[in-house]
């Protein structure tokens, strides 16, 4: 009986520790990290129509950072972001929206003509992607350089120094992907990966499945 | 034979009704809230408190910090928000007294330190309502991702503050770990203080 207790115990453990281990190693399920809370904000956008985190909740949004007098500095930017809303249109999101938004950085000279010229410019759909800004610079600081975690510095000439950030945000205001420079994979690539990364997490981490999500946020099983 | 036939079938069932037992009662606690990773403190900040004193959010480094962004004036949102945090407490029982509950207001101009103490007291005299400029609270709000502005209010001469109604958690070093949407249960948030409490 003592034997046979023993046993069954060893069983156990055996069979959790290589569950747990074949989780660690194998990593089945794959996620992105939670990073830490977007800020919030409300900005205007390149129409006049005003933009908050609040509207966008519900929406995978991934941001980049602009000044519309940046010139060729942010031109690879807006490409970029160009390649995702392109690539947006045959993506299957299963109905969770996805969402565009360039937050312009100097809002003297960023106003709405300037933002919409800038949008056109790069063939933004405006129910995709939106340009927007704030007038008040102080809080325009903290919520880029605070929240997002994304340097900028005015300079004397006029220009900024602007560092080319991507931000993946979902929906429920979580920083889920930060891209701070060109790997081998190109950016645009990548922010796609990760948006159906994000997606099938929200579609099929229900009920038990959940579990095993939550798992591969304690083990970090994160998508590369 | 027959015995060892027995063993392992009684072997076999112990280790079905283990794994059984041991995913109910083992399994990793899943919260009812979105938890962050994170463990960097959030940014220490200060302001008035509904006695008219200073307040550091670090002055609560003891406690499990339940962070809430309201006003007084605010018809439902709020004060179902807070009920819920109450009764929450409440199921918690005298392991309630490991955590500090804290409002600050989105709306300054009308949520005076008066007026806070008059408001929080109707919950709990332990809830603690903070306020200090439009400007201070924006920047302190928006790194948690909280937004807020003032809405006209068409049914009458007063205005209303348009707000994120979410609830933040604040573990004992000072990092954001949970984050409640709006219409949170009380018996949810009370799970997951309890997991927390554990965990700390």
């Amino acid at each position: 009986m003592k034997r046979a207790a023993i046993l069954t115990l060893a069983v156990l453990f055996v069979l959790f520790v290589g569950a747990a281990l074949a989780f660690a190693v194998f990593q089945p399920i794959k996620v992105l990290p939670r990073i830490r809370l977007a800020p919030g904000f409300a900005m205007t956008d390149q129409s006049g129509a005003r933009l908050t985190n609040e509207s966008l909740r519900g929406s995978i949004v991934v941001y980049n950072y602009i000044y519309t007098g940046c010139g060729q500095g942010c031109a690879k930017s807006m490409q970029t972001l160009g390649e995702v809303q392109s690539a947006l249109a045959g993506l299957n999101t299963g109905g969770i929206p996805v969402k565009l938004v360039s937050i312009a950085l100097d809002p003297a000279n960023d106003t709405s003509p300037a933002m919409s010229a800038y949008a056109q410019a790069y063939q933004a759909n405006p129910s995709v992607w939106r340009i927007a800004t704030l007038t008040d610079t102080t809080l325009l600081k903290t919520i880029v350089g605070g929240g997002f975690e994304v340097y900028y510095q005015p300079k004397e000439d006029g220009s900024y120094a602007l560092d080319q950030v991507f931000t993946l945000v979902d929906g429920w205001g979580i920083i889920r992907g930060e891209y701070r420079y060109s790997a081998l994979t190109s950016d645009s690539d990548r922010i796609l990966k990760h948006i159906g990364v994000l997606v099938e997490e929200v579609q099929k981490s229900v009920g038990a499945a959940r579990l095993a999500y939550e798992a591969a946020h304690l083990f970090m099983c994160y998508a590369p | 034979m027959r015995k060892n036939l027995f063993l392992m079938i009684g072997v076999i069932l112990a280790a079905a009704l283990g794994l059984y037992l041991g995913f109910t009662f083992l399994r990793p606690y899943a919260f009812h809230g979105t938890v962050l990773q994170g463990s960097e403190p959030v940014k220490d900040f200060t302001l008035t408190s509904m006695h008219g004193q200073p307040v550091k959010l670090s002055d609560f480094q003891d406690k499990i910090v339940v962070l809430y962004f309201g006003y007084t004036f605010c018809p439902d949102v709020c004060p179902t928000t807070l009920s819920e945090i109450k009764k929450a407490l409440a199921l918690l029982g005298p392991a309630a007294s490991e955590f500090q509950v804290i409002m600050i207001t989105v709306d300054p101009e009308r949520d005076t330190p008066a007026v806070l103490n008059e408001y929080m007291a109707q919950f709990d005299p332990g809830f603690l309502g903070l306020t200090g400029t439009v400007s201070e609270i924006q920047n302190i709000a928006a790194p948690f991702g909280v937004y807020f502005a003032k809405q006209a209010d068409p049914s009458s001469a007063q205005y209303l503050m348009e707000h994120t109604a979410s609830v933040l958690v604040i573990n004992r070093k000072g990092a954001l770990k949970l984050l409640w949407p709006y219409g949170t249960p009380a018996a949810d948030m009370a799970d997951d203080l309890r997991y927390l409490l554990r965990s700390n």
